[in-house]
């Protein structure tokens, strides 16, 4: 990441990383060693027959997401203050793994508890507070669920606007303060445009989650029913997640093409702000068709596969699966391929994740309900697969941010990075007039496969069912 | 890699590529967006295909509710729920009665619960019930859903069904006595049992009704656990067991029982719910809980049965909306969307939610009151001891 205007580079985009070993043995070891780490840590804290059983589910939800926004700050927002960047280049991997992620859990509840239950709960919204729901007659266990489903979704918008600030908005205006003047400026405008969006998005929705309806604090029945099919704000969460995802596939493997061609810096940073929503949504619409394609048009007032509030949130959960393999290419196959062109190497890229991720979905509910101690189907009420792939990702994002990688991978020092460091081959790229007529190819052939899909999705899924249903 | 030596021709290729891989992306992300959730998309959809299989006709169906309050104290059970860990922990672990070993919550297990009682299944059931009273986290607090279901023929000849046996041994006992089901158990009148899904309130009270009649037809629907079975081979049974695969089955004129495989809470899976075409007023279904979804109930039976008048006319049952008294908003899609099925009689308790009930009164929908009695909370649905009829 390059904060651009002052040339800042980030600590994870300046340090160079090198294989321990030759050919593919660091990303086997890694792998295993991420696959362990995830496990040991489902079982201690999410897995419901496990030691802490968070996941009961929104707990365990919103301890997954909200670990990932402090991650996202840690790293992205405040470029790892107050650590010093000379103690993470000395300081061993596992050491500097454990209290950056002690650190992180440390933010994360204060954020939570501190924040949101203790000032906003008590002194502003009561459904922030689950002492107060249960004062209101609400049973424990739901004051709890409905008080962290609250803090999950702000979590879910912060997870997309907290890095798009930094990705597509290059940290601007404050790319120019130090730390942590701007970090912690960034956190507060993505932290207050967060609650607008959440007063926007979610709040009718949990308005309506009280008998009767908030209707004198919250839009009822909520302004999107009819567009959307359903009062149930998942529909929201679709695009949200969405958006979350686009965020760090820009990033990564799209290397922020085609918007990095930009080179005024307003209409750059502008494009790429608006280009991720824009995209999300695209992605939104054409996962939530999928769907219909596959199972049929959904039924309002059905509860599971058939319901278009489950539509809806399994879009974001579709979405989070593509994101996994995405961040495996970037941060373990070294961004592969690197040889072609950019916007041939993000085609390709996209092309192998898109299928890696089908895999993995596929894998998912094939076989998770015999490891994970969730249960075997699509759409168990209390089942979100988005708690283990985010899971899974902080598991990845630990090891590669606050771990160099490590076992597979060591930080080398600067003098023999800068060595290290290979020419890209032909990574800059510039608009040429000449790239029209490929373009229009491009685009045609796009729409053409699009349609071609739309035909054969059900063809493919009447071949070939991942879990057998009747509802 | 461009070079001095590169032809315009190369230029030209690479440009191309260049250019099409570009447009590639925008063409795919242009297309999804524009078209994905657009009206013109519904032409790739399926059309609904209406089956209208004619499964015959009956005259009236009379349901008894012989237990809908399947716990007490609700704040009791989600108490038990939370300190175990949520809804998704296995119910056997939960350690309530009958599987208690006294080990505390959420440290048990079918094989440590049901070794202390079983030698006394299922005629000792006082006995058994005092071990598992001694054993077991809350057992004060179960209670127990069933019913009873009278369906007349258009010969004018009335059979009898039992829908599930509820949970605590003392509590249906009870209720069994009260509406005098011990008798007709035993006297073979109930021609078969129906166990909608093996929750703990609806399966755990199987003894009961093995105790009165071992050998009573019993029909389970496809997804029963392991321990599941073996429970029904450990209470005595002696009869024929059908496992219902997913999709319906005929039972009587009339009558059908169909099987969805849903993942439901407490790692349970698989609920049977059953329908009644009857003559002159149409459709009714009848469920356990439900954890299918009414809506999914109805559009089954929408797109499969042939029924008269092609009305949905009736419900009866726990509808599984708001159980534990809970919400959300995914409810409230469930409550709007009941009028467009036409529901002309709306029998419901138990894991409706008393919220619920009252949510369809204030829009009008025909909520058959109950009485409240029998330990039934409130009057807004159907209670202990109540009776629904559904006839022309």
């Amino acid at each position: 990441m390059i904060i651009m205007g002052n040339e800042q580079h980030l600590f994870v985009e300046k340090r160079r990383l090198a294989k321990r070993w030759k050919g593919p043995i660091p990303v086997i070891v890694n792998t295993l060693f991420i696959m362990l780490l995830f496990y040991v840590t489902w079982w201690i804290f999410q897995d419901p027959r496990g030691l802490m059983r968070l996941y009961t589910p929104f707990k365990g939800y919103m301890v997954c997401r909200w670990l990932l926004i402090m991650f996202i700050w840690v790293v992205y927002i405040f470029n790892y203050w107050p650590f010093r960047h000379s103690w993470l280049n000395r300081t061993h991997p596992l050491i500097k793994g454990s209290i950056l992620t002690l650190f992180s859990v440390g933010l994360m509840l204060l954020v939570i508890q501190g924040f949101f239950v203790n000032i906003l709960g008590k002194f502003g919204i009561a459904y922030f507070n689950p002492e107060r729901l249960m004062d209101l007659g609400i049973t424990e266990f739901y004051a709890e669920e409905y008080s962290f489903e609250a803090i999950m979704m702000f979590a879910a918008i912060a997870s997309w606007l907290s890095p798009a600030w930094v990705v597509a908005c290059e940290s601007s205006p404050w790319q120019q303060l130090k730390q942590p003047a701007r970090g912690t400026t960034i956190v507060l405008v993505t932290f207050f445009l967060s609650m607008v969006i959440y007063f926007i998005t979610m709040h009718s929705h949990m308005g309506i989650l009280y008998y009767p309806w908030q209707e004198f604090t919250a839009i009822t029945p909520p302004y999107w029913e009819k567009f959307a099919n359903t009062v149930s704000g998942n529909f929201h969460i679709a695009w949200i997640m969405s958006a979350t995802v686009v965020v760090w596939i820009y990033e990564t493997i799209w290397e922020k093409y085609p918007f990095d061609l930009i080179k005024q810096d307003w209409l750059r940073r502008l494009a790429s702000f608006a280009g991720i929503f824009v995209i999300a949504v695209a992605i939104a619409f054409f996962l939530y068709f999928a769907q219909e394609l596959a199972w049929g048009q959904a039924v309002r007032g059905t509860k599971r596969l058939m319901a278009p509030d489950w539509r809806w949130l399994h879009v974001g959960e579709m979405a989070i699966f593509w994101l996994v393999p995405s961040l495996f290419l970037y941060f373990y196959l070294d961004n592969w391929p690197r040889k072609y062109s950019r916007p041939v190497n993000v085609v390709i890229r996209t092309v192998v994740t898109i299928i890696a991720a089908a895999l993995l979905y596929i894998a998912y509910y094939k076989t998770s309900h015999l490891f994970l101690g969730t249960q075997e189907g699509y759409s168990h009420p209390q089942q979100f697969p988005m708690i283990p792939m985010i899971w899974l990702i902080n598991v990845m994002l630990i090891n590669y941010w606050f771990m160099d990688g490590w076992p597979g991978w060591k930080l080398i020092p600067a003098k023999e990075a800068e060595s290290a460091i290979e020419p890209s081959v032909e990574k800059e790229i510039n608009w040429n007039p000449r790239f029209i007529g490929g373009l229009v190819a491009g685009v045609t052939l796009a729409v053409i496969l699009y349609f071609a899909f739309l035909k054969f999705l059900p063809k493919w899924c009447d071949i070939f069912t991942i879990i057998k249903s009747n509802v | 890699m461009t070079t001095n030596k590169n032809t315009s021709k190369d230029f030209t290729r690479r440009d191309f590529i260049k250019g099409s891989a570009s447009g590639l992306g925008l063409g795919a992300l242009a297309t999804m967006g524009i078209f994905s959730y657009s009206e013109k998309r519904k032409k790739f959809l399926p059309a609904i295909e209406r089956k209208q299989h004619d499964f015959g006709v009956c005259k009236r169906v009379k349901i008894t509710n012989i237990s809908e309050t399947s716990w007490f104290d609700n704040a009791v059970l989600m108490g038990d729920i939370r300190n175990a860990g949520g809804l998704l922990v296995n119910q056997y672990d939960y350690n309530w009665p009958p599987f208690g070993n006294g080990q505390g919550l959420a440290k048990g297990s079918y094989a440590d619960g049901i070794k202390t009682f079983r030698h006394l299944l299922p005629n000792k059931l006082e006995e058994a019930w005092e071990i598992v009273y001694e054993k077991s986290v809350n057992p004060d607090n179960a209670g127990g859903f069933a019913a009873l279901i009278e369906m007349e023929d258009m010969d004018g000849q009335i059979h009898k069904y039992l829908l599930d046996s509820g949970w605590s041994f003392k509590w249906m006992e009870a209720c069994f006595r009260r509406e005098g089901i011990d008798n007709m158990l035993a006297n073979h009148e109930i021609e078969k049992f129906f166990i909608s899904h093996s929750h703990f309130d609806h399966f755990w009270g199987l003894p009961v009704t093995y105790k009165y009649d071992p050998t009573i037809a019993t029909y389970i629907p496809e997804g029963f656990y392991p321990e599941d079975k073996q429970y029904i081979a450990d209470c005595g049974f002696r009869g024929e067991l059908t496992e219902v695969k997913a999709g319906l089955r005929e039972i009587a004129p009339g009558f059908v029982v169909c099987s969805f495989g849903v993942p439901i809470i407490c790692r349970v899976f698989g609920e049977l719910s059953l329908y009644f075409n009857v003559k002159d007023i149409g459709l009714v279904c009848v469920s356990g809980c439900c954890h299918e979804g009414i809506i999914q109930l109805a559009d089954t039976a929408f797109r499969e049965l042939k029924y008269d008048k092609d009305q949905m006319h009736g419900i009866y049952g726990g509808l599984h909306i708001s159980p534990f008294e809970d919400w959300d908003p995914k409810y409230d899609d469930m409550v709007i969307a009941m009028r467009d099925w036409g529901f002309e009689k709306i029998g419901c308790n138990h894991c409706t939610g008393i919220i619920t009930a009252k949510k369809f009164i204030a829009r009008g929908y025909n909520v058959i009151k109950g009485t409240a009695r029998f330990g039934s909370k409130d009057e807004a649905y159907l209670g202990n001891g109540d009776i629904i009829e559904f006839k022309a």
